[in-house]
């Protein structure tokens, strides 16, 4: 890493070897590359970490003071902002924080001067992290889309120079070894920064370049050797990684229990390589607060003179308060013009109110009284009507009932003597003691007539029985006796010829009697009965009674006959 | 070290915290009251309030103030900054009196007039004084009535201004009886069918005051 040791104004020989074949041909893109190629990215780095490995202790203040006498890193700016046309050229050196601007080709001064700073980088590197992160994330868009023009060409190149290694870092500045104060919260903690010492850069040539030889270095291995030889040890590596899965490792532990490390040799033995472990601490000062800037008091720069003042000389204070007096006084007045104005307002508003509801309150009443007397009048015209109604109705009624009797006397007036007379006529004004002797006497009579009557006839009957069976018994008597004188018959034959043809001469009678029968439901009943018919009746019921008694049953009949003699008797 | 007394600048004028406000209202008094000789009104105002007595202020603008112009000046609010003021005591002392009636610029010859009406000596009854300044306010002794309910009332201004119905009694009898063309019989048969109108023996202004309302 000593080995070289840079001066001003001097080019590292890599990046002399690298950019001038294609320095006249396209600047920027030779930029492009050099940058690619002097600053690693942290993202594409392939063997950046163990030259950060190397660089860390080395970075902090040791070697500054060295090198303090000469810087290559401005040595290499100048170099760069001689070969970048674009850039500002002019201010290059100086590193204002306009040139930061425009120039991608400065990040390569820049990060020289953070690897190996001289007084003047040093500065520039304190104040640099904030804006160049600024400018880098501003200028990181149209980087990439510069690389992306120049992006095939690249590996092309890189691939000519130095095969298919590739080194890209961000440029970062260095940070202060000890921070003088306390951070502010604001500020975001800054990622460790992590270094690749160019020194230990492949790419670097250690030595002189007179013998470099273009092409394959006799040290350096065939790429596709190397490859290979890659390719196998990952083999082997994944061969043993599957091995180790493959074997069977001791079973989990039961819940609640760990396994813990045990001595399976045939003898214990004390375990004494164990390191003794001593916790030290170490307290360092707590970090200041920022003190306060101070006022800026400019200097002094005229003379002080002094004079006397008299007392009221200076100071009248009728003047001096007046205007004083006229800010009062008018803000006063302003003030209780608007508020007497506000005031009159609202007083205004409440009268009116009041006044509104005043004479809402009188008109309510009015209102009220109105509608009381609207209602008062409204009983009385119904009252009055209902009257009026009232007696309407009674007039016609009365008109109609007059009407009614009129006509009803006028039509009743001629009915009623012929009614009188009909009823007359049909009796309905009779003399109760003819009507009582017709209804009650009469009948009585009749009744008493009718049983005489039937008493007397009972009594005929009888005797007709009487005189039959004597005539019979004589009639027997006589045939018995006057045999052999048959004469006597024929004698006797005369008078009873009446009594033998009965039926001839009941039929020969039949029509008178049913003429008599007629009247005997009439009042005279008695006086024809009484009369002129007893002989056909007493023959008819003789007959009837021959009827009754029939052929065989004489015997019978005789007796009883004889047991009704005496009634028959008697009543006769 | 103390303050020199002697001042050198602006800044050292003190202006106490008070008087702003003291400031404020005597303007907005002022405002309101709308006193003929500011000066004159001013002292009184101070006066008052130093003493600790109702201030000499009308509780509204009272924009009409041709009357000022052409005769006494003396309004209804005017009279009612009177009353505030007298009302606390049933007679009023004359001086007293005269010192108010000056305060609010009013003309003393007014005053005088006023008391020739009923004249007395050292002292005059406060309602009667009233009235009488009512009666020259109004020209008819109903519209003196009015002025003398709105003045008396206790209601909210616009409201039907009520007063109990014996004072009324009392100052229209008295003034009825000043009056020579009235006769007390008709003073008395007016407040009889007055009397028939009165609730809770309170009159208002709707009771016996008709205005000519222009629709």
């Amino acid at each position: 890493m000593q080995g070289y040791n840079p001066k001003p104004g001097e080019v590292p020989p890599k990046f002399r070897k690298s950019t001038q074949p294609s320095k006249l041909l396209d600047p920027p893109r030779q930029l492009e590359s050099a940058q690619r190629t002097g600053a690693p990215e942290g993202g594409e780095q392939t063997d950046g970490a163990q030259n950060r490995k190397c660089l860390t202790p080395e970075l902090p203040g040791g070697p500054a003071p060295r090198r303090s006498v000469g810087c290559w890193a401005t040595g290499a700016g100048a170099a760069c902002w001689f070969w970048a046309p674009w850039s500002q050229r002019a201010v290059a050196p100086t590193y204002s924080s306009d040139s930061l601007h425009s120039s991608r080709s400065l990040c390569v001064p820049l990060l020289l001067a953070s690897l190996n700073p001289c007084p003047w980088h040093y500065l520039t590197s304190l104040r640099l992290p904030r804006f160049l992160s600024a400018h880098l994330q501003q200028s990181q868009a149209p980087a990439q889309a510069r690389q992306s023009d120049p992006g095939p060409c690249l590996p092309k190149h890189s691939s000519r120079v130095m095969a298919t290694y590739t080194y890209t870092s961000r440029p970062r500045a260095l940070p202060c070894q000890r921070r003088r104060y306390r951070d502010s919260l604001l500020q975001p903690e800054e990622e460790p920064v992590r270094y690749g010492n160019i020194m230990y850069d492949r790419r670097v040539i250690r030595g002189n370049t007179y013998a470099l030889q273009t092409g394959l270095l006799p040290g350096q291995p065939d790429p596709v050797e190397v490859q290979r030889q890659q390719q196998v040890k990952k083999r082997t590596l994944a061969k043993k990684r599957a091995q180790e899965q493959l074997r069977s490792w001791t079973p989990e532990p039961v819940e609640g229990r760990k396994h813990v490390d045990v001595q399976t040799e045939l003898y214990l033995e004390e375990i004494s390589d164990r390191v003794i472990e001593v916790d030290m601490e170490c307290q360092t000062d707590a970090f200041l607060d920022r003190p306060p800037t101070p006022l800026f008091i400019p200097a002094k720069t005229s003379k002080d003179m002094a004079t006397e003042i008299l007392e009221g000389e200076l100071f009248d204070f009728d003047l001096e308060v007046k205007p004083m007096l006229e800010v009062l006084v008018g803000k006063t007045i302003e003030q209780s013009l608007l508020e007497v104005m506000e005031e009159e307002e609202l007083a205004n508003l409440q009268a009116s109110q009041y006044a509104y509801e005043e004479m809402r309150n009188v008109e309510l009443a009015e209102v009220q009284r109105l509608e009381e007397q609207k209602r008062r009048h409204q009983e009385e015209k119904e009252r009055r009507k209902r009257q009026q109604w009232e007696i309407v109705h009674k007039q016609t009624e009365t008109a109609h009932k007059i009407a009614a009797c009129a006509f009803a006397q006028r039509y009743l007036a001629d009915l009623l003597p012929s009614v009188f007379s009909s009823l007359r006529d049909s009796g309905y004004f009779y003399d109760p003691i003819k009507r009582d002797i017709e209804i009650g006497f009469l009948p009585w009579l009749m009744n008493e007539v009718e049983k005489t009557i039937e008493c007397s006839m009972i009594g005929r009957t009888v005797l007709d029985m009487l005189i039959r069976e004597v005539v019979e018994k004589r009639l027997n008597s006589y045939e018995r006796k006057d045999r052999p004188a048959p004469f006597k018959w024929e004698d006797g034959l005369d008078i009873p010829a009446a009594m033998r043809d009965p039926t001839a001469n009941y039929e020969f009678q039949e029509p008178s009697t049913s003429q008599a029968q007629r009247p005997l439901s009439d009042t005279d009943y008695l006086q024809t009965t009484s009369g002129d018919k007893g002989p056909p009746t007493q023959q008819r019921k003789l007959i009837e009674d021959e009827e009754l008694l029939g052929q065989g049953e004489d015997s019978e009949m005789r007796r009883s006959f004889e047991m009704e003699e005496p009634g028959g008797d008697s009543d006769l | 070290m103390p303050l020199p007394d002697t001042m050198f600048c602006a800044q050292q004028i003190h202006i106490p915290p008070e008087l702003p406000d003291i400031l404020k209202q005597f303007t907005k008094a002022a405002i309101r009251t709308q006193p003929a000789d500011l000066l004159q009104w001013s002292a009184g105002y101070f006066l008052a309030l130093s003493r600790g007595d109702p201030l000499p202020i009308k509780d509204r603008v009272e924009m009409p103030m041709a009357t000022q112009k052409t005769d006494t000046g003396l309004t209804q609010g005017l009279l009612k900054v009177l009353h505030k003021q007298c009302s606390h005591k049933p007679e009023v002392s004359l001086v007293d009196l005269e010192h108010r009636w000056r305060t609010l610029c009013l003309p003393m010859e007014r005053l005088r007039a006023l008391l020739q009406l009923d004249p007395c000596r050292g002292s005059i009854e406060w309602l009667k004084f009233l009235a009488l300044a009512c009666s020259t306010l109004g020209g008819s002794l109903n519209s003196a009535m009015k002025h003398f309910c709105e003045i008396l009332t206790t209601d909210p201004e616009g409201g039907p201004a009520r007063i109990p119905f014996d004072t009324f009694c009392y100052i229209y009898r008295y003034l009825s009886r000043l009056d020579s063309d009235v006769s007390a019989q008709e003073t008395e048969s007016y407040l009889d069918t007055l009397r028939d109108n009165v609730k809770n023996g309170m009159i208002g202004l709707s009771d016996f005051f008709v205005p000519q309302r222009s629709l």
